[in-house]
């Protein structure tokens, strides 16, 4: 039977992937794109020279994707025709050889992606390393414990794949400061997630400098460029030093707590090298010195306390603190109607 | 939903690897591996039994012994090439040792010197067999907590034991409470404990970094977990104190997206202007209170007025403590 005369229902894609994979992990030489169509089972039902090309090209792309090393080769004997094989030295998962606890490790990091793209993309990995024949995960060394990365939205599968391939990224970005959306154009290095957020960072070309974007504050879609290896990505990307104030150094805060109050920020506390340096404290107030590398989430937990901690140090704390105050004072009045007309 | 043609590939060709190298294997246990039903496992089998080698013909195609299978066991006498089992994709290598690298980070690794040596060579041996691609993506977790209170932590989890523990909640209230532990999870910038507290009598979320002290006990857990824990600390943190609870509505500017994102509200509207409203339920007055104090600059309405009201006097009487009128 040719592949070519085929009858009956479509072959499924799953099955026509699967016989494309052993023909050419098979073939001696390599397969061309018209033996393919002719021969291998699935492509004969393609109604036409054009959705053979088109289910051909995805095919591969794929496979690709899924790491099946398919490799061109020119056209060699009566033709000159490109054809294709499966690189039977690169195909195969290098030994692994986990123990028990570090399966249990891996089974347990199999399980910290909320995001729908890295849950397909690990679960295939754990599939893949099932088949390699990994043994039972042994889970008391993890025993108890749940890390979770929240979802990092649409931005992170084109983001992913141009830093794969070098590839120029542009997108849309809404300004933290301003609100303004503004055209980007990137060429991506990292993608990093800190304290809940995730980020991207790249050269800007536009500004020609290293800058970092917020995944959230993308807006619409990332346009993934069409040339691969555009650009080099150094060798040393630091992101922590790219997110620059967001996450750094650690640094330490002084704050005037009200007496029996602030009681977390009091757990935390280290004691005052110079407790006489730097602004007085308020008459009826504790001196409460905190180390903390991340200013937002502590002007936010300051700012929780109300009237009962004052920052006096450093300046950049405090005026975080104070334009969350300053807000919340001029908060906009509101009547009894909630937003949809009905009263409570 | 219909599963997609690269997941059931790669289990496919998987199998056949697997099996290659395993020898016979009862249905049950394959599926077991592959983490689908055996009812799946046999639809692969069928699949891979008309598969093979242009041409088609019986001897082109991946056999298996039929009588074996009748008996539950699955037994390949014909492989067609596919010995090996195949490489990580770059995605795929990205997402598992990415997902490594940001467990490593976990204070609750951090704190526990074994777990970070089986993590450290977990990740030596992937990082071998999938090459450097992978650092494309770089996660970390966890914020200041302190060690001392995780280490004791997940002492007494392993161990089984309840703890003791003197904790300050959002309201800035001090408790001693004895906690039967369940899971330590760390998500984003924080660590939780999920644990049965028995003064309580319910289950509870505590975040670590508000825990003054961590004391474990000489006393076996009473309260084992369920099954499964369901773990969202946001979730928890609002709807631990109970079932019905008022409703709140934030009309929100475009910055302030993330509380659509991360606090479960009950609706979303998006506005005209790119501003929105989150509908919630909230069961802790002080938790609300601080979500639109600490948001101030994106909040532009509170209801109910109650909530503006009580937040507009907490932070004026913090700017007169400024030194502001």
């Amino acid at each position: 039977m040719s592949a070519g005369s085929e009858s009956g229902p479509a072959t499924r894609p799953d099955e026509r992937l699967l016989n494309l994979v052993i023909a050419l992990v098979n073939t001696s030489a390599a397969m061309t794109k018209q033996q393919v169509r002719a021969n291998v089972h699935g492509y004969g039902a393609a109604a036409s020279t054009d959705a053979f090309e088109r289910m051909f090209e995805r095919d591969k792309d794929t496979l690709r994707a899924l790491g099946v090393p398919i490799v061109t080769v020119e056209g060699s004997g009566h033709s000159d025709e490109v054809g294709y094989r499966i690189d039977n030295e690169a195909y195969a998962l290098g030994p692994v050889d986990l123990t028990p606890a570090e399966l249990g490790v891996v089974a347990l990091a199999a399980q910290l992606w909320s995001d729908k793209l890295l849950r397909t993309d690990m679960s295939r990995a754990m599939t893949k390393l099932a088949a390699a024949g990994a043994g039972d995960a042994a889970e008391d060394v993890v025993a108890g414990l749940t890390p979770r990365v929240r979802a990092a939205g649409d931005a992170y599968g084109p983001l992913l794949e141009a830093i794969s391939e070098r590839r120029v990224v542009t997108f849309r970005y809404r300004a933290a400061s301003t609100g303004q959306v503004r055209a980007r154009r990137v060429e991506p290095w990292r993608i990093a997630a800190r304290g809940g957020g995730w980020y991207v960072v790249g050269h800007d070309l536009d500004r020609d400098a290293v800058r970092v974007f917020r995944l959230s504050r993308i807006d619409g879609r990332v346009r993934v460029g069409p040339h691969p290896d555009a650009y080099r990505i150094p060798a040393d990307v630091d992101v922590d030093a790219a997110l620059g104030a967001r996450v750094g150094a650690e640094r330490t805060a002084r704050l005037a707590a009200a007496p029996e109050r602030a009681t977390a920020l009091r757990a935390r506390a280290v004691s005052a090298p110079e407790p006489d340096a730097g602004p007085p404290v308020p008459a009826g107030r504790d001196l409460v010195v905190v180390p903390f590398r991340t200013l937002t989430p502590l002007a936010d937990e300051i700012a929780g306390h109300g009237a009962a901690v004052v920052v006096l140090e450093p300046a950049d704390l405090r005026s975080e603190v104070l334009r969350r105050l300053r807000a919340a004072a001029a908060l906009p009045r509101t009547t009894e109607e909630d937003p949809d007309g009905r009263t409570r | 939903m219909a599963e997609r043609a690269d997941d059931r590939l790669v289990r496919l060709l998987g199998i056949v690897a697997y099996l290659d190298g395993a020898g016979p294997v009862p249905v049950e246990e394959l599926a077991q591996r592959f983490g689908v039903t055996p009812a799946r496992i046999r639809e692969d089998i069928d699949a891979l039994w008309v598969s093979g080698t242009p041409g088609y013909m019986p001897d082109d195609l991946i056999d298996f012994d039929a009588f074996s299978l009748e008996n539950g066991m699955v037994t390949l006498t014909q492989s067609r090439g596919l010995t090996r089992p195949l490489r990580l994709g770059t995605r795929e290598a990205v997402a598992l040792v990415a997902a490594l690298r940001a467990m490593r980070s976990t204070p609750a690794v951090q704190a526990a010197p074994g777990r970070a040596d089986v993590v450290d060579s977990a990740l030596a041996k992937l990082t071998a067999a999938t090459g450097e691609a992978a650092s494309a993506v770089d996660v970390r977790l966890g914020g200041d907590e302190d060690a001392a209170a995780l280490g004791a932590l997940t002492r007494a989890l392993s161990a089984g034991r309840r703890v003791r523990l003197r904790y300050v909640d959002a309201a800035d209230v001090v408790s001693v409470r004895d906690v039967d532990p369940w899971r330590l999870l760390t998500q984003d910038r924080a660590t939780y404990l999920v644990a049965w507290c028995h003064r309580a009598g319910g289950r509870r979320t505590f975040r670590v970094d508000r825990m003054l002290s961590v004391q474990v006990l000489d006393v076996a857990v009473g309260r084992v977990p369920p099954e499964r824990v369901d773990v969202d600390p946001v979730v928890q943190v609002v709807s631990d104190a109970g079932e019905s609870a008022p409703v709140a509505v934030l009309r929100l500017a475009s910055p302030a997206r993330w509380v659509a994102e991360e606090v479960p509200v009950e609706q979303v509207t998006d506005l005209a202007d790119g501003s929105f409203e989150v509908r919630l339920r909230v069961t802790n007055p002080a938790w609300l209170r601080r979500l639109v104090l600490t948001n101030a600059p994106d909040v532009l309405g509170v209801w109910p007025p109650q909530v503006a009201a009580e937040v507009v006097e907490a932070a004026s009487a913090a700017l007169s403590a400024y030194g502001e009128a």
